[in-house]
Parts: C-alpha cells; sequence; structure tokens
C-alpha cells in the first residue's frame, strides 16, 4: 500500500485510538464503558492491520505479530485506564511478557528471557510489594455524631464507621486533565509512527550474524561495550546503597497530616506552612 | 531477521506514547511510575528494531543496558514513592502541589 495513504490512516487512527482512552479514563468512578471498547477493539484491530502492512515474513510470524500486538497494546491501555492499582501492575505483567515475546520475532532470544526475568519477576514484584505497602484503608473522616447516611451510594456511609472503603480512592477514580493527555500522547504517536513508515529502511544487511545469539551477544557486550558493561555494575551498586539509604531514613509525617482528612482532596496540601 | 523490525517499532511507538499519557494523566504516584515503565518498553522494543535492521547485536546490548537502568530506575523511585506517601499519608501526586499561586 503507497505510503502516504498509510500516513493518513495511520493519522486517523490515531485519532480513533486517542477518543477511545479519553473514554476509557477513569472519571468521576464510572468511564463511558461500552463506547470506549467498541472503540477501543475497533483501535487495535486496525492498528494491528497497520503493523501487518509493514511485515514481510512467514504466515506463522504475522499470526503471531498480530497477537502480540493485540496483547501488548491492549494492556498497556488498561494499565494507564485502569481504577486500582494492583490491577494496573496486572496488566503491566502482560505488556511485559507481551514485549518480550516480541523481540524473541527478530531472534533476541538472551532478551527475552533477560525481560521476562528482570521486568515480570523483580520490577513488578516491587512495584506490587509497593502498592500492598502504600494501600490505604480510606476512612472518611467524617464526625461520627452527624452521619447522614448517603442516599446515593453507600461508599461514603461505609467510610464514616471506619469500615475500609473498597472501591478506588479519589485520586484514582478521576484522571487529571484527560484531554489534554490524551491529545498530546497520541499527537506524538501519530508523528513518530509517520515518520518509521515514511522512512526508506534499509533491507537486512549482508553479514548479519549466524551464531548463537546469547553468544554474540556476550562477544559484543566484552569486546564492544566494556566500559558500559562496568558502568552498568557500578550504577547497580550505587543504586543499591542510595535505596538503603532512602530507605533507613525516619520520616515524620507532617504535622497537618491528622488534619488532611478533613479536607477534601484538591485541599490536601495546600496548607503546609513552608517552615 | 528483520521481517518484525518495522511492526516492532511501530508498535514501540504506541507504547511510548501510551506511557506518556499515563503518565499525565494519572494521580496515584505508582501508576505514574508503571506509566513510565510502559515508556521503557516503547524505547526496548525500538531499540531491538534498529538492532534488527542495522544487522548487528548493538541495539540488544543497548536494550540490555536500558533494562538495568529501568530496573535502577524502578527501586529508587519506589522508595521515594514510599517515604512520599509516609509523610503525607496518601499516594496522591495533588498532595505536593503546594507551589500554587
Amino acid at each position: 500500500m503507497d505510503t502516504s495513504v498509510l500516513i493518513y490512516l495511520t493519522f486517523g487512527l490515531a485519532a480513533l485510538g486517542a477518543l477511545a482512552v479519553y473514554m476509557a479514563a477513569p472519571r468521576g468512578g464510572q468511564a463511558r464503558r461500552i463506547p470506549a471498547i467498541a472503540l477501543g477493539i475497533a483501535a487495535i484491530v486496525s492498528f494491528a492491520w497497520l503493523v501487518l502492512q509493514r511485515h514481510t515474513g512467514s504466515a506463522g510470524s504475522k499470526v503471531a505479530l498480530t497477537v502480540l500486538a493485540v496483547l501488548s497494546v491492549g494492556g498497556a491501555v488498561r494499565v494507564i485506564t485502569h481504577p486500582k492499582p494492583v490491577y494496573s501492575a496486572l496488566y503491566f505483567v502482560l505488556v511485559a511478557l507481551s514485549s518480550a515475546t516480541l523481540v524473541l520475532l527478530v531472534g533476541a532470544e538472551f532478551l527475552w528471557v533477560a525481560i521476562v526475568a528482570v521486568y515480570a519477576g523483580a520490577i513488578l514484584v516491587t512495584y506490587l510489594f509497593v502498592i500492598m505497602l502504600a494501600q490505604q484503608s480510606d476512612v472518611s473522616a467524617q464526625d461520627l455524631s452527624g452521619i447522614e447516611p448517603d442516599a446515593l451510594s453507600a461508599q461514603p456511609f461505609q467510610g464514616s464507621l471506619g469500615i475500609p472503603r473498597s472501591g478506588p480512592l479519589d485520586y484514582d477514580r478521576d484522571a487529571r486533565e484527560p484531554l489534554a493527555a490524551v491529545f498530546a500522547g497520541f499527537v506524538l504517536m501519530a508523528i513518530t509512527a509517520g515518520l518509521l513508515l515514511n522512512h526508506a529502511w534499509p533491507a537486512t544487511r549482508a553479514g548479519a550474524a549466524v551464531e548463537d545469539n546469547t553468544f554474540g551477544l556476550g562477544k559484543i557486550l566484552l569486546a564492544d561495550n566494556a566500559v558500559a558493561l562496568e558502568l552498568a555494575g557500578v550504577l547497580l551498586l550505587v543504586a543499591m546503597v542510595g535505596a538503603i539509604a532512602i530507605a533507613r531514613k525516619r520520616v515524620v509525617a507532617d504535622v497537618t497530616t491528622q488534619h488532611e482528612d478533613e479536607l477534601p482532596p484538591g485541599e490536601i496540601g495546600r496548607h503546609v506552612k513552608p517552615f | 531477521m528483520t521481517h518484525a523490525a518495522q511492526p516492532l517499532m511501530l508498535i514501540g511507538a504506541v507504547l511510548f506514547g501510551l506511557g506518556v499519557i499515563g503518565f499525565l494523566m494519572r494521580r496515584n504516584l505508582i501508576i505514574m511510575f508503571l506509566s513510565t515503565e510502559v515508556m521503557f518498553q516503547g524505547v526496548l522494543l525500538n531499540l531491538v528494531g534498529f538492532g534488527a535492521i542495522g544487522g548487528n547485536l548493538q541495539g540488544q546490548a543497548f536494550a540490555l543496558f536500558v533494562l538495568v537502568i529501568a530496573a535502577v530506575e524502578a527501586g529508587l523511585g519506589l522508595g521515594i514513592v514510599v517515604m512520599l506517601y509516609r509523610r503525607k499519608g496518601t499516594l496522591d501526586a495533588e498532595a505536593w502541589a503546594t507551589l500554587r499561586g
């Protein structure tokens, strides 16, 4: 298909995707689900079609690419639009695993294992630990003597009795500036994709390595990138020391925190004294 | 094996853009960091795609370093997020928006 037609289609697809993500963004506790899901599926399927246009391999590879493209993009959309952090982390595991398999399509076996082990194994487990640590039981600080059962929803009433609120928290339920964010992100996406499609990529270079991927990667790391390898090790060491130094610091909660829960969410932290 | 290089880069571009949207859109500090991890995934795919077109393994070597940096950033960033949470009692990024004029 002609490149300029593809680029116009890319921009149209970006607009469709922008609409889908904008509708799926958490707003007031309830995103508009059915149109968001329908538009999202249409956008992802069209994106898979677009991606296949530039694929020059076997049919089995095409199937794999389609499935992985749908999984990774769909998972990424759910990461950024799901109101609960634990679900976002789990969808991110899906994104990490599908991008690991995507690099397997170009023969990067070591990187496949590395992404699964480091991302899905280490980084996501750390994220889940922190999510569990920082989980709040959102006890609303309504005065117990003046309880008015909220007829519209049970949740404020639940909170005022000290029962942990089971739904998403207020800052999870509302996206901030979804329109501007979606516009910026999808313009970026459309321009990058258009540039990638427009560029005349060279064909396979002659003399591509046919040796084992791990062996070749090891050779390159030690022969050409030895300094970078050592620096990466130093970086990891420094990060470990830094993390321990951060974690040992005793933190005094702000004096105003005991009154924080009386304030509506937009006012938290607003009345902190400067000194 | 460049047959999947361009599709890889397209998917990388989309993942990066979605990460940007998630970072700008959400208020929960942990989800903001998770969106930067999605951005890292996009960059990873792009690097491997470029490496596949170049015909050597330099793209994958660089992707390994990106992986190291992502792990480091996740560890330290989450440590800071935990400290911020301890100070304010909330994971809301708007709680730190004290420079209002």
